[in-house]
């Protein structure tokens, strides 16, 4: 730990301890340094922005209606005040027993804030987009699928032979089709197969096809960490007179959704970016967006700056999941041991 | 007063044919602590496991607090009717890690007896500093020591003031230096009139504190006896020879 604080010696241990070590590591920094130098001077003096500045409002919202844009935006603020108060809000307790059920609300508050209704003018789905579009297929779907996939992993496990085939084979059955067949599937077949008449949009439909999608992966995260928890727990329970039901949701679930947390958070990162497909099927969320600002005549060829710019918005996205996570993952360590 | 417990011929037999229980008659009087006694892989934890349904049994009879258990096919809610009566406390605890200590003692009388929060914390902090570790509330079942934390499982067990406890091999998994801390509280629940059914290894503990020993070999009783006779001069022969391996250790 001495190394720590003296920097100098300390790469000098790592980079340059003989020949071959120093040799490498040269290589290794200066075409580093070659492509962050090439990049840098790119992205100041031969990057045009102009495709990035003049459409920042069609990036974050879509072709939302122009005086409407504080909803979308209210939304978007929402989330990134969800995010700072998670991570370095407070540590109020009241604040700290309510942001979880801030979190859960943040998704219908999104449909509630872009559809309208209720006093606020409808806007057709058909103009949201954007940033806010992504937020929105990742949060919908997040939000039902979690529930669906944790249903599927008690599922799997039930005693029922029924219930368990069932979850099983959906589950395998989902697995088994890559996700942008899903998508395809919700977008092309759901409509032939409601009756006519009943229409349900395209954002909806994607967020069923993601829903159905990451739930069976969510399910089977979950089941690692419910074949994780010991048999004993579960007699524990029942030896107190505690009814099955109260044992899966007081001990078992607690106890597997913490071990699943890692991979849940994986799911959720996976998800964000699989949003993207939906550019493919004609859904100008984040990535959709960018193509079609790159199809408009006037910013013909700047697909470097606009492909960097929208790499960078889903880092920053990725990025503050990431630290939501472990932040969750260190308050639930700190129950444990620390007091 | 009628037995708290009553066991008729119980007969289990496990998959190739070995009986885990043969045959075993044996009664518990209120307030009486029996000690069970016997080789690994006698049947003795499956024996107490049957009296509050964590096993099910072959045939014979099994009567408990008045309940009685069938062969098969027993009612989810009869069983859990007996467990609400009956604690058990484990080898390894069992005490749930993502609760606090407060709350795993308060789990069941506010979920299954519907206890008012307030009352069943209190309760809790009376058994915890009988226990002597009401220092410990607050804290994590990983920050106790195992002596510990089985004080803290008699303390979850007897939450429910049940009528009946089963202990099942509470000392085998303790550090030698904590077994008494906890030896000491299941003697003091002896005294205050609790009646216990106690697998255990602990000859000290069930010279002075029991009222009969049962001892058990390949799912038999072998005898019954007051503990006097039983440590100075069992009836059996594979009682003394059971009891010679073990005074060697």
């Amino acid at each position: 730990m001495k190394n720590r604080y003296k920097p100098i010696k300390y790469i000098k241990r790592v980079a340059f301890s003989n020949k071959l070590d120093s040799i490498i590591s040269l290589t290794i920094i200066s075409f580093g340094l070659v492509f962050l130098i090439s990049l840098v001077k790119w992205v100041i003096f031969s990057a045009n922005w102009n495709v990035v500045r003049l459409n920042l409002p069609l990036f974050f919202f879509g072709s939302f209606p122009n005086d409407q844009l504080w909803r979308p935006g209210l939304w978007i603020s929402l989330f990134a005040i969800l995010s700072f108060t998670t991570l370095w809000g407070p540590p109020w307790s009241w604040l700290r027993k309510n942001l979880p059920l801030l979190w859960v609300s943040f998704a219908p508050i999104g449909v509630f804030l872009l559809a309208g209704g209720c006093g606020l003018s409808p806007v057709e789905s058909r103009n949201w987009g954007g940033l806010t579009l992504t937020i929105l297929l990742t949060s919908c779907s997040a939000i039902i699928s979690l529930p669906l996939g944790i249903a599927l992993a008690l599922g799997r496990q039930s005693a029922l032979p029924v219930v368990k085939k069932l979850s099983s084979i959906y589950i395998d059955t989902m697995r088994s089709v890559p996700l942008i067949a899903v998508l395809f599937f919700g977008q092309l077949l759901i409509p032939l197969f409601l009756p006519v008449g009943l229409e349900i949009n395209r954002v909806c439909r994607a967020i069923i096809a993601f829903t159905l999608f990451v739930s069976a992966y969510i399910a089977e995260d979950v089941r690692g960490g419910l074949q994780s928890i010991p048999r004993t727990q579960q007699e524990a329970g029942e030896v107190l007179g505690l009814h099955p039901f109260q044992i899966t949701y007081l001990i078992i679930l607690p106890q597997a959704l913490r071990i699943a947390l890692p991979s849940l958070t994986n799911q959720a990162v996976g998800l964000l970016q699989n949003t993207s497909l939906m550019a493919i099927l004609g859904l100008v969320e984040l990535l959709g967006i960018g193509r079609s600002i790159l199809a408009n005549p006037e910013f013909i060829g700047r697909y470097i700056e606009v492909y960097i710019w929208l790499a960078a918005i889903y880092w920053v996205i990725c990025t503050v999941m990431a630290l939501i996570a472990r932040h969750l993952e260190q308050q639930m360590s700190l129950e444990k041991k620390d007091l | 007063m009628p037995p708290i417990v009553k066991a008729t011929n119980l007969t289990k037999s496990y998959s190739k044919g070995i009986l885990a229980l043969d045959n075993v008659s044996i009664s518990v009087e209120p307030g009486e602590v029996l000690v069970v006694m016997g080789p690994s892989g006698s049947g003795k934890s499956t024996l107490i496991r049957t009296f509050n349904g964590l096993e099910t049994f072959d045939s014979g009879q099994l009567n408990i607090l008045g309940i009685s258990l069938d062969c098969q096919n027993n009612e989810e809610r009869k069983i859990r009717r007996i467990r609400k009566r009956v604690g058990m406390v484990f080898q390894q605890f069992n005490l749930f890690p993502h609760l606090s200590i407060l709350e795993n003692i308060t789990l069941a009388p506010i979920k299954v007896q519907k206890k008012k929060r307030d009352d069943a914390e209190q309760n809790a902090l009376i058994l915890l500093s009988q226990m002597g570790i009401a220092s410990h509330a607050k804290k994590y079942p990983s920050q106790l020591s195992g002596g510990e934390q089985q004080r803290v499982a008699i303390a979850r067990a007897l939450a429910l003031k049940p009528e009946l406890l089963l202990f099942d091999e509470p000392t085998s998994a303790l550090d030698p230096e904590r077994v008494n801390e906890v030896l000491d509280a299941m003697r003091r629940l002896a005294t205050q009139g609790m009646s216990m059914v106690v697998v255990t290894h602990e000859i000290n503990f069930a010279k002075e504190v029991g009222d009969r020993i049962l001892f058990m070999d390949s799912g038999k009783v072998i005898e019954t006896s007051t503990p006097d006779i039983f440590f100075l001069n069992a009836k059996h022969e594979r009682s003394r020879k059971f009891l010679n391996q073990i005074k060697k250790k």
